[in-house]
């Protein structure tokens, strides 16, 4: 575990649309050039659910939080939120590199989580 | 274009079927079409068989080629079509596709799953998830039902609406469910029962989710130029649509809108000349009670923000304004999710027929489906009336 890896976005060079690493084209403008972003500061909580019955390889837990994100730059992320009390919509969180499981071949999976 | 009818449907119970394989029941379904269409002694053009996951679960490949052996109807054409929860949906749109171009004069559509033999814990929630996007959504965690939870929250904010308004679309698809003699659960819930059960993916609590169940759809179409040679009330299909949407659910501009369900019932509509205004009875896709609610408004029966509201006030009942779902729904007809997009067709079918007995809709004409593939980013929607 580690807090090195980066959390990045693309931006499209022609449009400007800003969307998640994966694409190989742009969703808006079709144009395949880029600027990669990275997301920066504090990100706030658009949205959230308290999972109670998780898939396969999160069954470790009785539950966890998931929560989608934005920082500022228009950035928007997916993932666990580990304050468990008191989570507002549009309260502040910070993103954290952490294992979050072990697949179903026993790897350890480290992604972002949002404390 | 050629126009296309539907002459027969078969359907078998939905619910936890121990007895039977993926195999038996699409051929169950299947027969029963054929023999409802009067088709027992016709060859077929074509078949094409839905199952989101025959290999996963059912460790089979190659099902369509094994049914049409089974049943026999070689050397007829057979696909398997896999587009998640939509795959019923898909395989009708393929079928409808090929009986208009000219290709194909009768064909075969029938769609299974059997799941519920499936016993290790979140077995079936995972093989699920594998239609999540991998990086984004599924390593974090993310499952389908974890997404309708986020969904709710943001729908819930936005529009400032009571969870007891979502729920009660469980109620009274519960209620339509205890006159389907298919359906998977033949039992009323009041709304107290609904909202004391236990959370799954908060706000979303287990009454508010559809149950996983075996279970097989199939209807026989045609050539409507030769449909009464056959039946004496076929049903065309005069608007298809199809469309998709992100992968990444939080790349939509706004949550609460199922813009492929706007664009694809927009080409049905289109398709068949016909407004929301037309429309008799509606089968949505309420895998989770959320999506009953926001495919409302998005298929064009009520405003932005109001779906939930609607079932509330009981605008959405059989006898309201626009009935949605008098067949139960996923959430008690069940959800084997290759028949689904069938099974929503076959509603349609007896409700235009005047064939669905207590749960029928007075004078319906019209109809129209949505079958709800990954999280609303690939949706298809047929649009039917009576011929």
């Amino acid at each position: 575990m580690n807090n090195k890896e980066k959390l990045e976005g693309i931006k499209c060079k022609k449009c400007f649309y800003l969307q998640h690493i994966s694409h190989l084209r742009c969703l808006k403008c079709k144009n395949d050039t880029f600027d990669t972003v990275e997301a920066k500061g504090d990100c706030i909580l658009l949205t959230y659910t308290i999972l109670h019955a998780p898939p396969m390889e999160f069954r470790d837990k009785k539950y966890y939080i998931l929560g989608v994100v934005q920082f500022e730059n228009g950035m928007k992320a997916l993932g666990q939120i580990w304050p468990k009390e008191n989570l507002i919509i549009g309260m502040k969180l910070k993103p954290i590199y952490e294992k979050v499981c072990n697949d179903l071949d026993g790897n350890e999976v480290n992604a972002y989580v949002f404390k | 274009m050629r126009e296309v009818a539907i002459i027969g449907v078969g359907h078998t119970k939905f619910g936890r079927l121990n007895d039977k394989s993926l195999l038996d029941l699409l051929c169950e379904a299947s027969l029963e079409a054929i023999e409802d269409s009067n088709t027992s002694n016709t060859d077929f053009d074509s078949v094409y068989v839905a199952s989101m996951l025959a290999e996963t679960l059912n460790h089979m490949t190659g099902v369509a080629s094994a049914l049409v052996d089974r049943i026999g109807l070689l050397p007829a054409a057979a696909d398997h079509i896999k587009n998640g929860p939509a795959s019923g949906g898909s395989a009708i749109k393929n079928a409808f596709y090929a009986i208009a171009s000219g290709a194909c004069e009768l064909v075969l559509v029938s769609g299974a799953e059997k799941m519920t033999h499936i016993t290790l814990p979140g077995g079936v929630t995972s093989a699920v998830a594998t239609m999540t996007h991998h990086n984004a959504e599924r390593i974090h965690g993310a499952s389908l039902p974890s997404f309708a939870g986020l969904l709710t929250r943001s729908y819930m904010e936005k529009y400032n609406v009571p969870k007891e308004w979502i729920t009660s679309i469980a109620v009274k698809n519960h209620r339509n469910g205890l006159n389907n003699p298919y359906a998977h659960f033949q039992k009323e819930i009041t709304l107290k029962k609904a909202m004391e059960s236990p959370i799954i993916a908060d706000p979303l609590q287990l009454y508010d989710i559809c149950p996983i169940s075996d279970g097989a759809a199939a209807i026989v179409m045609c050539d409507a130029n030769i449909a009464k040679k056959y039946c004496d009330s076929p049903i065309l299909i005069t608007g298809v649509g199809q469309a998709t949407d992100t992968h990444i659910i939080y790349e939509r501009e706004d949550l609460t809108v199922l813009n492929a369900l706007r664009i694809c019932s927009k080409q049905a509509y289109d398709m068949a000349k016909k407004t929301p205004n037309d429309i008799d009875v509606f089968e949505a896709h309420d895998a989770f009670t959320i999506l009953e609610a926001i495919q409302s408004e998005d298929i064009g029966f009520f405003k932005k923000g109001e779906g939930a509201k609607a079932a509330h006030e009981g605008l959405t009942e059989i006898g309201g304004k626009i009935p949605i779902n008098p067949s139960g729904g996923l959430k008690a007809r069940g959800h084997p999710l290759g028949a689904t997009g069938v099974a929503q067709v076959i509603e349609l079918v007896w409700q235009l027929r005047g064939e669905a007995g207590k749960r029928q809709v007075a004078d319906a004409d019209t109809g129209i489906t949505c079958n709800f593939g990954g999280f609303g980013n690939n949706i298809v929607s047929i649009l039917v009336e009576r011929m």
